[in-house]
């Protein structure tokens, strides 16, 4: 907000110096009269009196002049939130950005109905009249009245538009744009409601598309929106456009990109792991054990390739910090003997033996289980792999010192040296002296640490070349997540980077 | 709960998978149908002849949202009955599948899910 700041002091510089003057001008017309014309009394009023009365009638016109410069600095400051294509991408922080196209529509709003007043008043500021307000403005703005008919638009919505000033006047603004937003609570639904409720109201969307026409391409946009039920003219709504077409079409394309991808992966795992399971309904107590074991080691890939794909993609949603975890109340044995069934499979796969050590009376954590159990499951899938000759691996939990809850996951298997400990929760990393007998991307410890870190919980590794790894991790108790973070609705929902949202904040 | 005389509309365009679900749920007991046509299988559900409808999201001609609204729009579907359970193998945004889980009776993944766990599913939606 330099630019504000840059306003504000070019405001006041501006007014110190038109103070300077006037007084300066006074003091010499009292001199002149005094000294040189010798002016007394009554007479003397008469030159006084009519210097500022002069200068109120030439003052404002030059005022409008070189006040007007300033409000350049401000729409320096509107392009910082919404660059358009010529300018670089400014500080991508979406909170500060969604106050910023806000506050920006109650500004303009604000500038506009001021304009509104002073031409009301019928004091003429050229220069400054609502048309100046309007039209100067960098972005797309549209006034709509209470039928939502377009009542004025700006050159930049008209050229926005590809139709010109005239088209858009008069129509009506559903009927000529057709806005698509990307959930259920559009512009519509929020003006219905607004209508019922507040006198005044704002509010931005972001992602809003315009599908291409014969007229303009595709726009894809945030749209910010202020409503005032009682405009003395009409002029209930105001909206201001923020260009993103070019940065919002490559996020949608890389979604896409990850969307038809998983997709595509998905369905034939669906068939895989369905016809597999149909297999062994049809065929079950009929086959050789030698066939057992061949549908068994069918049925733990098919597992294995779906646990794979949904880790590419929570890694996808990680980097786009699109990654929410709920937190619930959970008996935390109770999560360890659900994943055991299926950790159990592709031990037994390998011929690996799963021991379990659980601690009675463990206090209950808060825990996102579909995400955790992840955790568990990449922990020890990487205990599988890295096994070597060893045929078991151990699993146990407890209470540390600190009241917290955690758990490790001991394999006695060939260990990693102590170059590679501090890269191993990095994305991508393998140890390439085991690459070639051991498979897998290196996203699976990658993955946990983020997710673990998000719970409020601490991630690491011990290990000893040729003695075998302990992999530990600690869980935050249910009762020691502050109460302020319990929302209304059950759970407590954090993103993947630590930082927490509240349920009834996070849906805007 | 008997599934026995329970009539699923299964409106999927995969015919592997279509067939798969309609073995499972066919063995269970259950009354299946299966539509691959996005715009048929959504008159198909406004007939409100079915007691759960699994919806894919990927369907030709009509998607399983469009479909959803429209089900879900009392204007257009004075009578539904039936619960719907999406079925895909998209993956959405979160704010994108929330709003599809508001509208729906539940939301599944089909990888994640064997047929047979598709059964036990149903067998705990309440009718």
């Amino acid at each position: 907000m330099e630019h504000l700041r840059k306003f504000g002091s070019g405001i006041r510089a501006r007014l110190f110096w038109l103070l300077i003057i006037d007084n300066v001008i006074f003091a010499a017309d009292w001199w002149a009269s005094d000294k040189y014309f010798k002016l007394t009394g009554w007479q003397l009023i008469i030159p006084l009196a009519a210097v500022p009365i002069i200068l109120v009638a030439v003052l404002p016109w030059l005022v409008a002049r070189w006040l007007a410069k300033p409000t350049e600095l401000i729409s320096q400051a509107i392009m910082h939130v919404a660059p358009g294509d010529n300018q670089p991408a400014a500080s991508p922080d979406p909170t500060n950005t969604k106050l910023g196209q806000e506050l920006v529509a109650t500004l303009m709003h604000n500038l506009y109905e001021f304009a509104t007043a002073a031409e009301a008043r019928g004091v003429k500021t050229p220069g400054l009249g609502t048309d100046f307000v309007a039209s100067s403005l960098p972005l797309p703005l549209l006034l709509l009245n209470e039928n939502k008919d377009i009542v004025f638009a700006n050159e930049a919505a008209a050229s926005y538009l590809g139709a010109s000033k005239a088209d858009l006047i008069g129509k009506n603004f559903y009927s000529l744009l057709d806005m698509a937003f990307p959930t259920a609570d559009t512009l519509d639904i929020w003006l219905t409601d607004m209508k019922n409720r507040s006198a005044t109201a704002s509010r931005s969307w972001e992602r809003v598309r315009l599908a291409p026409s014969d007229l303009h391409p595709l726009r894809l946009f945030d749209l910010a929106a202020y409503y005032n039920k009682d405009n003395s003219r009409h002029l209930e709504t105001m909206l201001v456009l923020f260009d993103h077409t070019k940065s919002y079409s490559q996020d949608d394309q890389a979604v896409s990109f990850m969307a038809l991808s998983v997709h595509e992966l998905r369905t034939p795992l669906t068939l895989l792991r369905g016809y597999i399971e149909a297999f062994e309904d049809e065929f079950a107590g009929k086959l050789d054990p030698q066939m057992n074991d061949f549908m068994f080691k069918m049925s733990a890939s098919a597992q294995q390739l779906t646990a794979f794909v949904n880790n590419i993609l929570n890694v996808a949603r990680i980097d786009d910090d699109q990654l929410v975890l709920h937190l619930h109340e959970e008996d935390w044995p109770g999560v360890i003997r659900a994943a055991a069934n299926n950790l159990a499979l592709r031990a037994k796969v390998r011929g690996i033996t799963l021991e379990y050590s659980i601690a009675p009376d463990l206090p209950t954590v808060g825990v996102d289980r579909v995400s955790i159990l992840e955790v568990i499951n990449n922990l020890v899938d990487n205990a599988i792999k890295y096994s070597g000759q060893s045929h078991r691996i151990r699993i146990s939990t407890r209470l540390t010192n600190e009241g917290l809850v955690e758990t490790d996951i001991q394999d006695w298997g060939v260990g990693i040296p102590d170059n590679i400990l501090p890269k191993l929760f990095t994305k991508f990393y393998r140890d390439h002296h085991n690459r070639a007998q051991i498979g897998g991307t290196g996203l699976g410890l990658y993955l946990s640490k983020a997710i673990v870190s998000a719970h409020g919980g601490n991630i690491w590794v011990k290990s000893k070349l040729g003695e075998g790894s302990t992999f530990s991790f600690t869980l935050v108790p249910f009762g020691q997540l502050s109460d302020a973070q319990k929302a209304g609705d059950s759970g407590i929902t954090r993103g993947a980077h630590g930082w927490i949202k509240n349920h009834s904040l996070y849906r805007r | 709960m008997n599934p026995n005389g329970i009539k699923v509309l299964c409106v999927e365009d995969e015919h592997f998978i279509s067939e798969l679900y309609a073995r499972a749920l066919g063995k269970a007991g259950y009354d299946v149908t299966v539509e691959v046509d996005g715009q048929k299988g959504l008159e198909l559900a406004q007939t409100d002849q079915y007691d759960i409808i699994l919806l894919d999201l990927m369907l030709p001609n009509v998607t399983g949202i469009d479909i959803l609204k429209v089900l879900r729009d009392p204007g257009k579907t004075p009578q539904l009955h039936a619960k719907i359970i999406i079925t895909t193998n998209l993956e959405q945004r979160d704010e994108v599948r929330q709003d599809i889980e508001k509208q729906a009776d539940g939301y599944l993944v089909k990888a994640e899910i064997t047929p047979r766990e598709l059964v036990e599913f149903l067998g705990r939606v309440k009718l």
